[in-house]
Formats: C-alpha cells, sequence, structure tokens
C-alpha cells in the first residue's frame, strides 16, 4: 500500500460511479427484461405473466413487421450512404490545392445543429406547395439544360419523358414527407445529411496517419492509377477508421427519433416507424409497458450483436496497421 | 506542371460546391425565412431577406385598432414573437441549466473513479473496469423505457431531476479521463503524497490541472449532445412547460403553428442552434476534437 491513502480510500472514489452504473444502466436493463414477459402498465397495481406473447406480437403483427422493415431499412440505408459520402467527402478534400477548410467547416455545421431544429426546416424547405424544393425542381422543368441532365436525355437508350424527374415536371413533384412512397426515403436523406460530415472528419482525420512512403512504394510497385493506389494503400490502412465509423453510425441510426416523431409521427401507413418511436409510442404514450419492455430488448441485442460483431472485426483488422 | 486553368482541381471543386449547396440549404431557409413576411414566405418572394416592408400584427390591431405601433418590420416581428409566443427564454435557461449540471456531475463522479482506475490499486480494481467496458455498450436512449419507469415510480417524471440523473454517470467519460490519467507521470503524485496531501485533494488540485484538454473536449462532446438532445426530454416531460428545454419548446410551437407563425417559428429554430454553430465556427478545432471523441472508443 502507498503511503497517503488509506484502504478505503479506492472505494470511496469509485463508489458513486458503480452504483451509478449499476442503477442506470444495468438495472434497467434487468428491469426491461422481466417486464417484457408481463403486461404491465404504469397505474395498474399487478401485472400478469404472459411468457412470451409480447414478443410473438412483434413477430406476428403487421405493424411491428413494419417497424423492424423501417428500421432495417433506414439503418441499411444510412449507414452506407454517410459512409460512402464521408469517405469521398475526405478523399476529395484531401487532394485539393486550396480550400479545404472551407469545405470541412460547411459539412461539419449540421453535426452541430440540433437535428429537431434541423428536421423542422428541412420539413419546411420539402413542403408540397411552398416548399423550396420542389420550387427548384419545377423552375428546373422550364431550363433545357437542367431537363437534359436530369431526366437522362443523354443516355440514348433510356426514354427521357418516363424518367423520374419528367414525370415530376408533368404531374408534380412527390409529397416527400406525405407520401408512402418517399416518406422513409425522405428521413434517411435527412439522416445522411445529418451525418456524412461527422464521418468525413474521422476519414480526414484517418488519412493523415497514411504514410506518405506507402504511396511511393506502390507506384514503384505498379499500381499506375489512383483508384489502385487507393485499393492497394488507403482502403486496408483506413480499416480501424472503418470500424469506427460503421460502428458509431449504426448505433446512432438505430436510435433514429427525431426526425419521425416531429415529421411523420411513424406514418404514412407505417412506412416510418422506426423502433425508438414505437417504443415512445407504445409503451410512454400508450402505457403498453410490456410490448414497449420487449422492444426496447430486442433492440438493445440488435445493437450488442452489431457492436460486438464489429469488435470481432477490429481484432482482425487492426493489426493490419 | 504549373496549370493556371488545372482542369481536375476545377472538377473537384465543382462537386464539392454543389454538395456545399445541399448541406447548406436548410441553413438558408431557416434565416432567410426568420427574416422575412409570411405573405413572402408564402409566394417565396423577396430574395434572402426580403423587402422589409411593414407589417401589420393583424392581432394587435384587432386589440388597439390601427395604430402605428401595431407595425413591425418582418424581422422585428419574428424575433420578438419567438420570445413572446412562447417563453423562449425560460427554455434558453433550463436548457443552460440542464446541460451544465449534467457536465458538472458527469466529472464530479467519473473523474475520481478514472483516477482511482488509473493510478491506485486496490482489491476489484478489474471488476470496475471490465463493468466500465460492459456499459459502454449500452446506449442510454434504449433504455429509456425502464428509466422512464424508474422514475415515474420515484415520482420524479416532470422535474429538472429526471432530465439531468439518468447522465450523470458518463461511462464513456471514466473510460476517456482514465486513459488520460494512465500518462500522467507516478513522480508527480508521490511528490503531491509526499507534501501530505490527500488523494482527495490530488484528484482536485494536481490530476484536474493536468486533465484540461481532454475535460474542454469531454465538454464540448457533452454541452453537444444534451443541449441538442430531444428524445430523452419528449420522454420524461410531458405537461409542463416550465420545464421544456430549447428543443421542446421549438417543437411545441411547431405543433401550435398555422401559416402565419413560420417566420417567428423559424426565428426560434435560429435561437436554438445559433449557440452551437456560432461556438463551432469560432472555436472549430476544439468542437471537431469534441464531437469525434466518442470515435476513439
Amino acid at each position: 500500500m502507498r503511503p497517503g491513502h488509506s484502504s478505503s480510500t479506492p472505494f470511496w472514489l469509485t463508489f458513486p460511479a458503480v452504483a451509478l452504473m449499476f442503477l442506470i444502466l444495468i438495472l434497467p436493463i434487468i428491469i426491461a427484461a422481466i417486464l417484457s414477459f408481463t403486461d404491465y402498465s404504469l397505474g395498474n397495481v399487478g401485472a400478469e405473466w404472459v411468457a412470451f406473447e409480447n414478443y410473438e406480437r412483434m413477430l406476428t403483427r403487421r405493424t411491428y413487421i413494419k417497424m423492424i422493415i423501417a428500421t432495417v431499412t433506414y439503418v441499411g440505408v444510412v449507414v452506407p450512404a454517410s459512409l460512402i459520402l464521408g469517405l469521398c467527402a475526405a478523399l476529395l478534400i484531401n487532394s485539393l490545392k486550396f480550400g479545404q477548410a472551407i469545405y470541412k467547416t460547411i459539412y461539419f455545421l449540421p453535426v452541430m445543429a440540433a437535428l429537431l431544429a434541423m428536421a423542422i426546416v428541412w420539413e419546411f424547405a420539402l413542403h408540397p406547395t411552398i416548399g423550396i424544393v420542389n420550387e427548384i425542381l419545377e423552375d428546373g422543368c422550364t431550363v433545357p439544360w437542367v431537363k437534359f441532365l436530369l431526366s437522362f436525355e443523354f443516355l440514348p437508350w433510356t426514354d427521357p419523358s418516363a424518367s423520374w424527374f419528367a414525370t415530376g415536371c408533368s404531374e408534380g413533384f412527390p409529397l416527400w414527407l406525405g407520401d408512402r412512397d418517399y416518406a422513409i426515403w425522405t428521413i434517411c436523406f435527412i439522416g445522411i445529411w445529418q451525418g456524412f460530415g461527422f464521418n468525413m472528419v474521422l476519414y480526414l482525420a484517418g488519412l493523415t496517419s497514411v504514410p506518405r512512403e506507402l504511396y511511393h512504394a506502390a507506384q514503384v510497385d505498379g499500381a499506375k492509377s489512383a483508384w489502385d493506389r487507393f485499393w492497394l494503400v488507403t482502403w486496408p490502412m483506413l480499416g480501424p477508421t472503418n470500424v469506427f465509423v460503421v460502428t458509431i453510425t449504426s448505433i446512432r441510426s438505430f436510435q433514429v427519433f427525431d426526425t419521425v416523431e416531429a415529421l411523420t409521427q411513424g406514418g404514412p401507413s407505417k412506412t416510418t416507424f422506426v423502433m425508438m418511436f414505437a417504443i415512445y409510442e407504445k409503451a410512454i404514450k400508450e402505457n403498453q409497458i410490456g410490448l414497449g419492455a420487449a422492444i426496447t430488448i430486442v433492440f438493445l441485442v440488435l445493437v450488442l450483436l452489431m457492436t460486438l460483431f464489429q469488435r470481432q472485426f477490429v481484432e482482425k483488422k487492426v493489426h493490419y496497421s | 506542371m504549373t496549370h493556371i486553368f488545372d482542369i481536375k482541381e476545377t472538377l473537384k471543386h465543382a462537386v464539392l460546391i454543389v454538395a456545399a449547396i445541399i448541406v447548406i440549404l436548410p441553413f438558408y431557409v431557416m434565416s432567410s425565412y426568420s427574416l422575412k413576411s409570411p405573405s413572402e414566405i408564402e409566394a417565396n418572394r423577396g430574395g434572402f431577406i426580403g423587402a422589409q416592408q411593414l407589417m401589420e400584427d393583424d392581432k394587435c390591431t384587432a386589440i388597439k385598432g390601427d395604430v402605428e405601433e401595431c407595425y413591425f418590420r418582418p424581422v422585428v416581428y419574428n424575433y420578438t414573437m419567438a420570445f413572446k409566443k412562447a417563453p423562449l427564454l425560460r427554455y434558453l435557461l433550463n436548457g443552460v441549466f440542464v446541460t451544465v449540471s449534467i457536465f458538472i456531475l458527469q466529472v464530479l463522479i467519473a473523474l475520481p473513479c478514472a483516477y482511482a482506475l488509473a493510478k491506485l490499486r486496490f482489491w476489484g480494481r478489474e471488476l470496475v473496469f471490465t463493468m466500465v467496458l460492459f456499459c459502454l455498450l449500452i446506449p442510454v436512449h434504449a433504455i429509456a423505457l425502464p428509466l422512464y419507469i424508474m422514475l415515474a415510480k420515484l415520482g420524479l417524471t416532470n422535474t429538472y431531476a429526471a432530465l439531468i440523473i439518468p447522465w450523470t454517470i458518463s461511462v464513456f467519460g471514466i473510460f476517456l479521463m482514465r486513459q488520460f490519467f494512465m500518462t500522467v507521470p507516478d513522480d508527480l503524485l508521490d511528490a503531491a503524497r509526499m507534501d501530505g496531501m490527500s488523494e482527495f485533494s490530488i484528484i482536485w488540485k494536481v490530476m484536474l490541472p493536468t486533465a484540461i484538454p481532454a475535460l474542454m473536449a469531454f465538454a464540448i462532446f457533452s454541452v453537444v449532445a444534451h443541449w441538442n438532445d430531444y428524445f430523452w426530454p419528449r420522454v420524461v416531460i410531458t405537461g409542463n412547460r416550465d420545464l421544456f428545454t430549447p428543443p421542446l419548446g421549438l417543437r411545441e410551437f411547431k405543433g401550435d403553428a398555422d401559416g402565419s407563425a413560420y417566420g417567428p417559428m423559424m426565428a426560434t429554430a435560429m435561437i436554438i442552434v445559433a449557440p452551437l454553430i456560432v461556438g463551432f465556427l469560432l472555436a472549430q478545432k476544439r468542437f471537431i476534437e469534441g464531437i469525434t471523441l466518442s470515435g476513439m472508443k
């Protein structure tokens, strides 16, 4: 024992943190696990043990199947898209001769801004009648070169009048958040818009750690094009960064809530009914605690599995560098 | 190879500029709408700042008649209405109070634990550290429901405590500070002990000052996360408007908004978003460092 501290000091230093970790992080999981087997609701005295009924409902009712579809779609779109955009932005910015700082600043802005506020602004921008997005698109219909580009008239094998843009011009552009074919993609778009700058910054940091000599070595070895050098040097060297980025982006996208609550409330026809919103609506607003607890447990298992899977992946990849 | 006009470079800039325009679009919409009158917003006229012609406040003229004090420049109208239609100032103060309390409590609880884990040997240290590593895997938002039930059972929903308590333990903070403390030389501690300092005063007088840079980054990380958080306040604050945080206030505004309130609503959004954006523009490096902390796990 070192002089200066009695044997009880470490206990008192760690006790508050340990107690709170247990009460705030671990105990709730146990409570959720138990409640997920009951039909508990706040305000009622007792609760019935219903075994797997809540889980069964989740797997058989249309609403919850839609919930899983919406969540998986969101994660499946936002994670790869914000990853690729973040990486492309980082690579492009990194290769610039001037103006790196300004792009970095701009792309990072959405990360700083309260998502709820920006979601509401996006709703305005995407408003079918007074929104700026549809107005710009409609203006584009009358400008020949915009129409030429956006309706793919330059591709001989397509029919320009059947393209998305031309249809929009003649029949009106979508309602975005109010249209069941577009709502989830619009929510995904806002998620990507918000998150890719964060990934860009992580990739920029990752790129600075790639040693210059490796590129020369690759060139000597015959990797002539920038494309070859990317796959030979940059991509493998970014291994650890990739793992961080995938882990963080997927955990975040699983938790999407603000945009859905403020803009679509899970609709239209449950196409944007993601898990966090389901927990909020079913358990907290409608007081079906047992069911909400079951969704919570499934959610936790999914996030945990993903993290562990990725950790496993890190073990293999990190030793590369 | 000195090209005056470099095609490759120009192309790269073109792509990046198009992306930048899309990224900035909502910020443009937000600031522009917060300046313009309702009719300009609806007809999409007036460019960025609008014509700033005097506009009539219908509610005011209905009470006071057609008097001069009922006419406003749109920008003045929007920003004053942002504070008048809802107690925005109160929401902002709530936001400051909650984020600052959370950060202070996180540091008070995490720092001693991180110090003990990094610099003291004691029975159970491995166990505590394993617990920290395990808890790092748990996203707090995901366990919102059981936390909400626990708080409800304690009668704490609709209180400041409900907004603050679940965030007092930052496992990530413990982990981060432990990693940092590991790099502090033991000699420094031994010298302090020789001087007769207790472990508690070592933490606050020796370790804390050395940890300022790491702590700054953590502060930014914590403040940004909780200032912007909407989910947790939405869950625990159900009716009491006095406890609303800025995002809740804005959401409420959206719920009641009719066509004429677009301008004031965008002004509210500006006011909520501005502090962090301004901070970021002034101290970019620190902010990026802070926000990307979570990437270092």
